[in-house]
Parts: structure tokens; sequence; C-alpha cells
């Protein structure tokens, strides 16, 4: 867990707490000590480390040099104070102990176990908090990442992009957000292929949002999570904006599946933009709200990402064999329906969502007779329901995609 | 001198039969009412007093003591006035007990001896232990609705007094009250497009199946629900008295010359208090909206809006079709069987419901639909998403059928219900469904697939089946219920409340 551990450093246990002294906890500890102060934020972090050692940068708050960090820091007195009082009640043996019982890695920036992609980050983060397979980022990257109020069309491509991607050698990185961020992990858990990247913004040990929670687990155990929150950091809404950045490091190609035109993700395209990655975005329907973002990053000269092969072109990665699963997927969705009746109602879709009410008016059928069609018809996966609205799947839903 | 004369007061909605005992006797002058008269019928010592004198007739010298019998019930109300000034009248020896032996009298009066109507006097009128009763002018017409009792009328106490000594005929012929106004009634084809909330509205009538629309402002929702009533057959004799009689004891509105036999609406605004809405009260228990929707339609606008506790005090008349209100001044049964329709937005910001149109945060939404409990949205069988209509709906859509032609399939639909040994299907036992309500091998597996999939719990599907049968039984078919009832049902049961827009979950978890 602790890559710089010392010969000090034994295996913990009872009879740590006696023999940590200041010297030998390592800088992780000092470093995962000060994240953990209240309102320390990234910069501030920065801003200290760029005049201190951790260990060092440690002590001078517990002598309360009140002034001097301070000026160095650039808080509020208030903040400062607080942040020495705290300091002088925290432990780090203790902090370094929690880390461990929860399977924490702390990673310092120019240490071994620091992710490389970062190294070269105009705004690095200092220290990195991870659960998983570190050597994940080995891979090529896509960071697959959209809005919270998707359609089901927003949600349905971001599974299958994802879904294909991991299955082609790529290691799919999104936020754990519900809607787009969801669907690209559920895709790629999905695919008998490289698991997916979680990059949040709250402590590991802070679960947000908590519909997430088995998509998270999954994440952990078959993939990787990072942070740069400590334990127990709240989701607060200014973590985000910075996980944002880091989403956008770790990635070769950045992806906007669906976003509003005030959309987070478009956050995240312009740090992956200002670091010269490659941004593209899903065109979506023009009257789409959802969809207006992408769009508009579109015409703004974002790249246009409509399947994995256009995102294998923008990775540089030749078109291996696609899995045979998959293949049998794509099979599956242009099963031949007998039923005339049924055969029209989808044909009245026209590949836009409808309600019952709609298909009724389009296609004449009484409405009994509709509901017992469009029943039949989600159950062999051919349609999807999202509250009133049905919409045409692509493709049938992969059995292993579904796990209650 | 002693004298006995019969009235009636009001226990909730029903009459209870009162004897009015009058005892004159010499002693100081003094005029006491016992019998746990309340203080609204206390003060008949002040108006009757008053009435009689200004009718010019001599008030006894001595002590009057007025006993209202049976002892243990509890008076409230004006309507024994006139009984106790015609008994003081008989002590006085103005009228003799042979004149007023086979009278009721049921009125207040005025301090000038004029009659004047009561509330409740239909129920008042089938109460009295006597073959005649008197009621003030503009009570003729309804205290005649009650059973075949004699009713007599009179404008004021001396010209009572004058027809009961015979010097004078009781004028038999009143003036009769102002005609109802003709009674408009909201057709459904008015109503364009909406072919999901049509159907929804026919089967409600058909089966009492409660109905929640969800939908933005402006949608329609209130207008669906105004023509539910229209929808629903006419009260039958039964039926139609208890309604007139809640009408009149709770004055939701006189009746005039009928019976009230269209099904009521009621449509109380959200800011109404539990009590309001349930009935009671502190000194009379009256009864309240919930009763007043009896036999018809109780609409509550804006569900949302309610107060919770208001919501929850009508799960169990939904339950029992009954309310029992208990205060320390008694307890009454108000009947309240009505079909239930809500209406409310989607989310605070009334857009939900088309992907993406919605500006809301998810935990506002959330906190939005959790407004309603539970039990309380359990209860609605159907749910009905209301959309806003296109304008292409709007101005060149065809205009529906009317609500006449649907009222002869509910008609048709109800007279099987009644077959099945209640009025409609949302009366049948859960026990039963197995048997009224059996279901053809490609509903039963849907059936199945709806359970194992977690969209539908056992009671949930007690619920489909319930309206299915309604929906078999509006097609004029006999079970079992074929997959097309079945999956309509469905589909009415599981729209959704909270129009949630998260993604999460339905792929993994």
């Amino acid at each position: 867990m602790w890559p710089d551990e010392g010969p000090a450093g034994g295996p913990p246990g009872a009879g740590e707490t006696a023999t940590a002294e200041p010297g030998t906890l390592g800088d992780e500890v000092y470093l995962a000590a000060l994240a953990s102060l209240a309102g320390m934020g990234p910069a501030r972090l920065e801003r200290l480390l760029g005049r201190w050692q951790p260990a060092e940068a440690w002590n001078v708050l517990n002598s309360g040099a009140l002034t001097e960090v301070r000026a160095v820091a650039r808080v509020s007195e208030q903040l400062c104070q607080r942040w020495i009082g705290d300091a002088r009640r925290a432990d780090p043996a203790e902090v370094r102990r929690r880390h461990d019982h929860a399977g924490v890695t702390v990673a310092r920036r120019g240490a071994a176990g620091y992710p490389a992609r970062l190294a070269g980050d105009p705004e690095p983060p200092a220290v990195l908090f991870s659960q998983g397979t570190p050597e994940l980022l080995e891979h090529p990257t896509v960071s697959i990442v959209g809005t919270r109020r998707c359609t089901r069309y927003g949600a349905d491509v971001a599974f299958d992009l994802a879904r294909a991607a991991a299955a082609h050698g790529v290691a799919v990185i999104s936020g754990l957000a519900i809607g787009i961020d969801a669907a690209a992990h559920a895709g790629a858990l999905a695919a008998d292929g490289v698991p997916p990247v979680g990059v949040v913004g709250s402590g590991l040990d802070r679960i947000y949002p908590r519909d997430n929670a088995v998509l998270w687990q999954m994440v952990a155990q078959r993939g990787l999570l990072l942070t740069e929150a400590p334990l127990g950091a709240a989701p607060e809404r200014w973590r985000f904006p910075a996980r944002n950045r880091v989403m956008a490091a770790l990635s070769d190609v950045c992806v906007v599946v669906e976003s509003h035109t005030d959309g987070g993700a478009l956050g995240t395209a312009t740090e992956a933009a200002q670091r010269g990655r490659t941004v593209a975005a899903v065109p979506g329907p023009i009257r789409s709200p959802a969809s207006a973002g992408t769009n508009r990053l579109i015409a703004e000269g974002g790249g246009v990402l409509c399947d994995v092969e256009d995102l294998l072109v923008l990775l540089d990665i030749s078109r291996t064999t696609l899995a045979p699963r998959d293949a049998a997927g794509a099979a599956g969705g242009e099963a031949p329906i007998t039923d005339a009746v049924a055969v029209g109602i989808l044909e009245a879709f026209d590949w836009m969502p409808a309600t019952l009410e709609m298909l009724a008016s389009r296609t004449g059928v009484g409405l009994g007779e509709l509901a017992w069609h469009l029943e039949n018809l989600s159950a062999s996966g051919l349609l999807a329901r999202r509250g009133l609205w049905y919409e045409r799947r692509a493709e049938a839903p992969v059995a292993g995609g579904r796990s209650g | 001198m002693t004298a006995t004369i019969q009235s009636a007061v009001l226990q909730g909605v029903i009459g209870q039969a009162v004897a009015v005992e009058v005892h004159a006797s010499k002693g100081l002058p003094t005029f006491t009412i016992v019998g746990l008269p309340d203080a609204s019928c206390r003060e008949a010592r002040d108006r009757v007093r008053a009435a009689v004198q200004s009718s010019k007739f001599d008030w006894p010298d001595g002590r009057v003591t007025v006993n209202l019998a049976p002892g243990g019930v509890r008076k409230e109300g004006a309507g024994l006035d006139l009984a106790i000034a015609v008994a003081v009248l008989v002590a006085k020896g103005v009228l003799s007990k042979e004149q007023t032996g086979e009278f009721a009298f049921v009125a207040e009066l005025g301090l000038d001896g004029t009659l004047r109507r009561v509330p409740g006097t239909l129920s008042l009128v089938e109460a009295v232990e006597a073959s005649r009763v008197v009621v003030a002018e503009d009570a003729y017409a309804e205290a005649r609705l009650g059973d075949d009792r004699e009713v007599l009328c009179a404008t004021n106490l001396r010209e009572l007094v004058r027809c009961l000594r015979g010097e004078a005929p009781f004028d038999l012929a009143p003036p009769s009250p102002p005609a109802a106004k003709a009674e408009v009634t909201e057709d459904l084809q008015d109503v364009r497009g909406q072919p999901l909330g049509r159907r929804a509205l026919e089967i409600a009538a058909s089966g009492g199946h409660h109905l929640l629309m969800v939908g933005p402002p402006g949608a329609g929702k209130t207008m669906l629900a105004r023509r539910l009533p229209g929808l629903l057959p006419q009260l039958d004799n039964e039926a139609a008295r208890v309604v007139t009689r809640i009408y009149s004891a709770g004055d939701f509105g006189v009746p005039t010359s009928s019976l009230i036999t269209r099904p009521p609406f009621r449509a109380p605004h959200h800011s109404t208090t539990m009590v309001a809405l349930v009935g009671g009260g502190s000194r009379a228990l009256r009864p309240g909206e919930i009763s007043a929707a009896h036999g018809g339609v109780l609409f509550l606008d804006e569900l949302g809006e309610f107060a919770p506790v208001v919501l929850d005090a009508l799960r169990q008349p939904l339950e029992e079709g009954v309310i029992r209100v208990s205060r320390a001044v008694g307890a009454v049964t108000f009947p309240a069987e009505f079909v239930l329709v809500g209406s409310m937005n989607p989310c605070p910001c009334g857009n939900a419901g088309g992907p993406g149109q919605c500006r809301c945060t998810d935990a506002a939404r959330m906190r939005y639909a959790r407004r309603l409990s539970g039990p309380l949205l359990d209860r609605f069988d159907m749910r009905l998403f209301v959309r806003r209509p296109s304008a292409d709906e709007l101005f060149r859509g065809e205009p529906g059928e009317q609500s006449a032609a649907v009222r002869d399939r509910v008609l048709a639909a109800r007279e099987r219900a009644y077959r099945r040994g209640v009025r409609y299907n949302s009366m049948l036992p859960s026990a039963t469904l197995e048997r009224e309500a059996p279901l053809a091998p490609e509903a039963a597996r849907m059936a199945e697939r709806a359970v194992a999939s977690g969209q539908l719990s056992a009671r949930g599907l007690q619920r489909v089946r319930c309206v299915g049968l309604t929906i078999c039984d509006l097609d004029g078919r006999e079970p079992p219920l074929q997959g097309a009832d079945l999956a309509l049902a469905l589909q009415l049961r599981n729209n959704p409340v909270s129009l949630d827009h998260s993604f999460a979950g339905s792929h993994v978890a």
C-alpha cells in the first residue's frame, strides 16, 4: 500500500502506533493527512508543497505558524486556524492505519505507483488514492463521459461503445456518476475485455451517488478506482471539476456521448483539449436538449464519433477481430419478427422515442393490443421502456450486462 | 300543565327522533332547557320567547322547563325551535293536545316568528315519530323527498297556529323553489386526442378504480377529471336518497325538487383541512368532502400540495367505503364510497415527461414524488400520464366519442360486476379474483414475467387483474382475461409517478 515504505515500517499491527515516529511514516502519509484537512483543494495543497516537503508542512501546521501558512496557502485566518487545530488533533499514524484498513493505495507525485500519464501534466495531483489494478492505465485509454440526465439513446450508445472499446483492449475511463457515466462503466464491465477505470470526486469510502453502489464496487474489484480526495472526503461541489481534469489527463481520447449546453462533461472535453488530447462527440437529434452540448462540440470542431471503429482510428489501433459474443449480439437485434402488427409497430417508431398514445395514433392499433405487443417486444429486448417512453434498441441486451 | 311535541335532531347525516316536553308551573319566571342541548340549541330560549311574543301570544307566567328526550343524546342546532314553541303554546293552553297530537315540527324560528329551514331537513323528516310533519316553506320541497309522511308547511308561527286550530287550511302548494339550473355536464366528445386518458376514465367509471393523473400544467388533467361523473350511471333510488341526505345535512347545496340522481363531483382545494375533508367538527359532527362525493367522484387537484396528514386520512375510507368520526361529543359513521381521482405535476418544474425536458435535479424530483405516501399511492389502480396535446391534435383531431355512448358501455360492464355480487369490480375481494378473473395462458405468462422481473408485487398483480377484468367487461367478453386486457392494465398501473432520468440500475444492479 505504501510504495516508499522504509525498513522501519513493519506490517500493520497492534504495535505500530508505538513504533511510528515522524521520520518513518513517509511522505504519502503526510500528504494524505494534509489532503484530509477541511477545504484543502489541489491548488492550496500545491502552494503548501511548493514551499515545504509534506512532513515539513505538517510540522509547520502543528507548530501553529499561522501567518506563515496563511501567506503560503493564501487562505482566510479562520480556515488556517481550523487547519492548525485539526492538525494538532490528527495523528498521521492513524491516517495511515485507516488507509491500510480500507485497502487504499496512496501514491505521491513522482513516486513509483503514480500514473505515468499524469507525470507530465500541467496540473498533476500531488497525491492520488486508488483501489484496484493500476496497470490498467498502460492500455490505450478513452474517457466516455456525458450528462446525468441522459436519454435511452445516449445510455445505449455509451454502453455499446464502452463494451466494444473494452473488448478491443481499450481502458474505459469515466466518472461513476449516474447517466452516461454509469452506462459506460456497465458496458465496459459487460465486455470480456479491459475492465474500466473510475475517477471519482469523493473519498473512496464515500460512495456517491448511492444509486451506483454496486457499479462502484464492481469497478473497485475488477478495474481501478482513482481519486484525489482522501478517505472520508465528502462529494463537495468543487471536487468534480478537479476530478474532470484528472479524467481528461488520463485519457488518450475523450468522448462526450450526450451533454446539455451547460453540462459538466463539456468541462472534461475542454480540459482534454487543453492537454492536446483528441476530443470527439456522439451526434444526437438536433431537437434533443440532451444532445445540444455534444452537437455544438462537433460544430466547434470536435470529432464525430459514431461507432467503435471511429474510436479505434482515433486511438490508432488497427481493428482486430471482433469478439464472437459481440457479433452474436449484433445479429440478435436482426432476429426476424413474424407478426405483421409487431413489425408495423417497430416501423412506427422511426428510431425515435414514442409513447403508447403516439404509437396508437400512428398505427391505429387498439390500446390493449398495442400494450400487449409493446410488452412482448420489450421482453424480447427489441424495445426499451424508460418512464412513458419506448425506444428501439440497437441491439438485444447482452445477458452478461444484467446482474439483477 | 305539560305538553309533549315530536321533533328530531341530526346525528351525522341520520335523524334521531326527539320528544320535546314542556312543563309550565307557578313560581319565579324562568325558562330552562335540559336534556343535553348544545350552545346553539340552548339559544332556542331567546329565539322561542321572542317568536312567541312577537306572534302576539302570551308567554307563560311562571317557570317553564323544557326537556329534550332521550336525555342521553346530545342535541345540536336550531331545528327544535318550532317544536319547543308549539309545546309552550300547548302548555299555555293556546293549542290543545288534540290539535297537535299527530304532528311533528322541524324548523328554526326567527325573532318575528318566521319559520326557517334547518340543515338535514330530509333526514329529520324521515326520523320523526309522527305521521304529519310541519316544516318551513323553503324546506317544503326537500322534506317531501322523504318517505310517505305527510309534509305541511307554514310561513310563520301565527299562521301555523291558525292552521292547527282549523281556522285556516294549510297551504298545500307553496311556491315551488326556482327550478334547478339546467345541468351542464361536460361531454367527453370535447376532448381532443388523449386516447389513453379516455380509456382510463371509462375503466375508472366502470370498475370504480381510483385514478392518478400526472402531467404538466395545462395538459388537460382537470378537464378529463370533470368528465368522469358524466360517464357514471345515474344513482339508483337508494343511493340517491343517501346522497341527498348527505347534501342536506352537510349543507353542500340544498336539494330542490327531486333527489340528487347525478353522481356528485367534488373538487376540494388543496388547502382543505382534514376535518373538512373527512368530516367531523368540534361541536356538530358534519360530513366532509369525501362523504359529499359518496356515489360519485372525489377529485383532488395538485395532490402533492395537500398536507400529508390530510391525504393519509383518506386511506381508511378508501378501504372501507365509510368514515367513522369519533369526537368527545360522540361518534358517527358517514358513508364515503367514491372514485378518487388525483392529479399532480410530475416534478416541481412540471415539465418532466419528455426525455431531457425537465430542469429539476433528481433530488428535487424524488422529494416531490415522496409527498405521496406509498400506501396511498398503492390505492391508485391506474396511473395515467397526461401529455400536452400537440397543436395537430388540438386543431385537427377528430372529436371523440360522446359521453352517452361510453356510459352505455359502462352500464353494461357494471351489470356484469353486479352478477358477481358487487356494484363494481374494484370491490371484488382478492380471494375471488382467481375464480372471477382467470388468465388466458399468454396473459399468465406475461403476469409471471412482470412479477419475476420485480415490476409488480403480489398485491399489485391482484389489482392489475381487477383492472384487466374491467377492461374485459367493457369489451363485452367473458373471462378469461386475454393478454391485451392484462397488458393495458399493467401499462396503466406501472406508469411512473416520478419520472426519474437516472440510468444506473437498468444495466447493473
